[in-house]
């Protein structure tokens, strides 16, 4: 047993966040918050000579090689900004939606770019209905000369606005998981990404108009694209958790110090057992997503059945970020409302990833049939 | 990380060892729920004869120094033990000791040598089972404001006077780990002493008091708990553990541990049985693992038992590897009870009054689902209620007061 970070993960927290401390300060952050694209050029450019963007590709496809922890302990620092950019949904699920499921051709073709940042993935999955189970997957390719046609629209797609390539799950049979994925142009004729607008981060809607995507863009194989992204989501998720720990833990820094240094009649605010409450709250989710989220990544790296846990570390760590940030605002009151503090750019992140890829509920569920109740 | 250990070949030896000898020491009759007071006391002697047993072999206090008549073994081996122990639903000891498991480790820290020698064996070996004595009616949560129980100076001893409450469980104790005032003039936190003694002195007298709970050796479950008069009670000068006054930097190490410092690893047994209970009972034709509505109480019941195990696991690989800790014991016993509360409801609200009832016929199998309902209240007291949990881990984070508070010291002399 050993709970502790390797020697050569602590390097990469320390390499992660002293980069972070420099490039992405809170008002670096907040400044980000409003733009279309979560994409910022210089930055991504950084990332991508840190190897970052590759780090959870195999050294044949251009990435590092790295475990999923390793890669969890990169995230877990890009949460604490939190930092925007498609990191996640191209570097992590994209990448693994692709190793999944495509052929050797295709992934030699697409990945290496990805590592390079050349190419940015974005994975499109759930739909107006917002179901993130294949049930939910209704749009449907018309079949025209050996080629496909999309009509429909993918909604809550992350950082649809800064993809180059875009990978879209469609509905190409009747049973319950005849799902296909196809590789689409984000630029081609006919497809249109709008950031959606209000409290959430970078999730946009997709729509397709007579979107012409030759047979070539099969991934893999028809029918097999449930099974494939089931698999990528399950390796993707506890990195997203882990940069959910991120967030938590820099929202938790933040309260204590708050309540350390914020004045009122007469002595830090600390003094008060029901701010103390509230920091207590804060800790305590904090430690139950990492901790989850942590034994998760443990399973996957041995090759232990890591299903049940992974859907945990969502469930978990979802609803952690949302009352972490409740309880950070109770700390924080007035200033923890102001766009400049930072604090309302996790609060947003916290409700937009409460409910990406799978709310609470929806976890629990797949966790009970997991464990096989 | 690695959240297992991971046995040698020599360790798997040992584990086969330690099971084949619980299968033939450990005897079915003492799993059963006792059926009477003398059933409870008959049981309780079946227990302490399988802790002498077991102390024979160093096999009751595992981690304790071989010298002072522990184990000797080293964590992994240790852990083995608790997880074989554990398939029989029992503990390390298997009857409540709770002044022999904080006062031993609190000896092993600021006792003599000679101490160590006279009070540890003992215990390590089973010969003895220990309460401890803090609560006074005026001195619960405040604990460093115990001033009714007061020792005193008188040649070449000390006589202790005044009463504890909320101490032990049932059927009596051989030896006495308490806290008391010998200064009461002196300034708070400065002011206090241990001392381990002999519970059969002239002076000690006891008298029940009956909990919500269930219960005979329950240790922090137990439905009985005692009031404990000290009427000019004579101990030698050597009882006196840490040095007179020293009391309450003794409790750091006391505190810590009780407070969850240590952590825990092994399952959690109302779960295991609860999802058994929910696939084997049916509810108008229909499992009541298989409603949504309870599927939907039964994963959000399994989540915190299994945050509780990661938090467990965390704060007993901080201990065994020798980092620093914060909060994390006051976090653990706060989640612990604070679920085991929150259970209570849910667990209601999912099986319905079956669990409320000890009928064979009605309720759920040998009523623990009846003692879940009872304990997990019980539970939010002992070792320091909720809210002190809160405040401990408050200081620790560092907030509240000028300086941060550090965790208790809980390895000593080995």
């Amino acid at each position: 047993m050993d709970l502790s970070l390797t020697e050569s993960q602590e390097m990469l927290r320390t390499t992660a966040r002293s980069f972070m401390q420099r490039e992405t300060p809170v008002d670096v952050v907040v400044g980000l918050q409003k733009a279309e694209s979560s994409l910022e050029r210089d930055l991504w450019a950084k990332a991508a000579r840190l190897g970052w963007l590759g780090i959870v590709l195999p050294a044949e496809y251009g990435g590092s090689g790295d475990s999923l922890s390793d890669a969890a302990v990169l995230y877990e620092e890009l949460g604490r900004g939190p930092l925007p950019g498609p990191f996640f949904s191209s570097g992590v699920l994209g990448a693994l939606t692709v190793l999944e499921a495509g052929t050797d051709e295709q992934r030699r073709r697409i990945l290496p770019g990805v590592a390079t940042g050349e190419t940015v993935l974005t994975v499109a999955i759930t739909e107006p209905n917002t179901s993130w189970g294949p049930g939910g997957i209704t749009l449907a390719p018309q079949g025209r000369n050996g080629s496909f046609v999309l009509n429909g629209t993918k909604l809550f797609v992350s950082d649809a606005t800064s993809a180059t390539d875009l990978i879209v799950a469609v509905r190409t049979g009747d049973g319950p998981t005849d799902v296909s994925l196809l590789h689409v142009d984000a630029k081609a004729r006919g497809v249109s990404t709008r950031r959606l607008p209000g409290f959430l981060s970078w999730q946009c809607e997709v729509s397709f108009d007579n979107v012409q995507v030759p047979a070539t863009s099969l991934l893999g194989e028809a029918q097999r694209g449930w099974a494939a992204l089931s698999r990528a989501l399950e390796r993707a998720i506890p990195i997203l958790c882990a940069y959910i720990v991120g967030g938590c833990q820099a929202v938790y820094e933040k309260s204590v110090l708050y309540t350390q240094t914020r004045v009122q009649f007469g002595v830090p605010i600390g003094r008060f057992q029901r701010v103390q409450d509230h920091v207590v709250r804060l800790v305590n989710h904090l430690d139950s997503a990492r901790w989850a989220t942590w034994e998760a990544l443990w399973k996957l790296d041995t090759g232990r059945p890591a299903t049940a846990s992974v859907h945990m570390a969502k469930a978990v760590a979802s609803e952690a970020y949302l009352d972490v940030c409740n309880a950070a605002h109770e700390v924080h009151a007035g200033m923890g409302v102001l766009i400049e503090y930072g604090l309302p750019a996790h609060t947003q992140m916290s409700r937009t990833l409460f409910h990406y890829l799978g709310d609470p509920r929806w976890h629990k569920r797949r966790m009970a049939d997991a464990l096989e109740w | 990380m690695d959240f297992e250990v991971t046995y040698t070949e020599e360790q798997q030896r040992f584990r086969r060892e330690v099971r084949a000898w619980l299968e033939a020491n450990v005897a079915p009759s003492m799993l059963r729920t006792p059926t009477s007071a003398e059933d409870n006391y008959r049981r309780y002697l079946e227990l302490r004869d399988l802790g002498r047993k077991l102390g024979a072999k160093g096999w009751l206090y595992p981690t304790a120094p071989a010298k002072y008549g522990g184990g000797g073994l080293d964590v992994d081996h240790a852990i083995i033990l608790e997880e074989e122990v554990d398939r029989f639903d029992l503990s390390l000891p298997p009857y409540y000791d709770s002044g022999g498991r904080l006062g031993s480790a609190s000896i092993l820290v600021w006792g003599t040598e000679e101490q160590r020698q006279a009070f540890l064996p003992p215990i390590y070996r089973g010969e003895v089972r220990t309460w401890q004595l803090l609560t006074e009616p005026g001195a619960g949560s405040d604990l460093a404001g115990v001033r009714m129980t007061t020792a005193v100076r008188d040649g070449d001893g000390y006589v202790i006077r005044g009463q504890k409450i909320f101490v032990g469980s049932d059927n009596g104790t051989d030896r006495i780990w308490m806290i008391v005032n010998t200064d009461p003039k002196g300034k708070r936190h400065e002011n206090l002493s241990w001392f381990m003694i002999d519970a059969s002195l002239p002076g000690i007298t006891m008298q029940p008091m009956e909990l919500m709970g269930t219960g005979g050796e329950g240790g922090t479950d137990s439905g009985v708990k005692q009031t404990v008069f000290f009427d000019d009670v004579r101990v030698p000068a050597f009882a006196l553990v840490g040095g007179e006054n020293k009391g309450w930097t003794v409790a750091t190490t006391h505190l810590e541990l009780e407070h969850g410092g240590g952590g825990r690893i092994g399952r959690n047994r109302v779960w295991d049985r609860l999802l058994r209970y929910c696939q084997e009972t049916k509810r108008d034709g229909v499992p009541l693992s298989q409603q949504q509505d309870v599927r939907d109480s039964l994963a959000d019941i399994y989540i915190k038992t299994e945050v509780q195990r990661l938090f467990g696991l965390r704060n007993f690989y901080l201990t065994y590897a020798r980092k620093p800790k914060s909060y994390e014991g006051p976090q653990l016993s706060y989640y612990r009870k604070t679920t085991g509360l929150w259970m209570t409801g849910a667990i209601l609200e999912a099986v319905g009054p079956a669990a409320l009832t000890t009928d064979p016929a009605w309720g759920a199998p040998s009523g623990f689902l009846e003692t879940q309902q009872r304990n997990g209240i019980v539970s939010v007291h002992p070792g320091g209620t909720t809210d002190i949990q809160r405040v401990q881990m408050a200081r620790r984070i560092g907030i509240g007061r000028s300086t941060r508070e550090k965790a208790g010291t809980v390895h000593g002399a080995e």
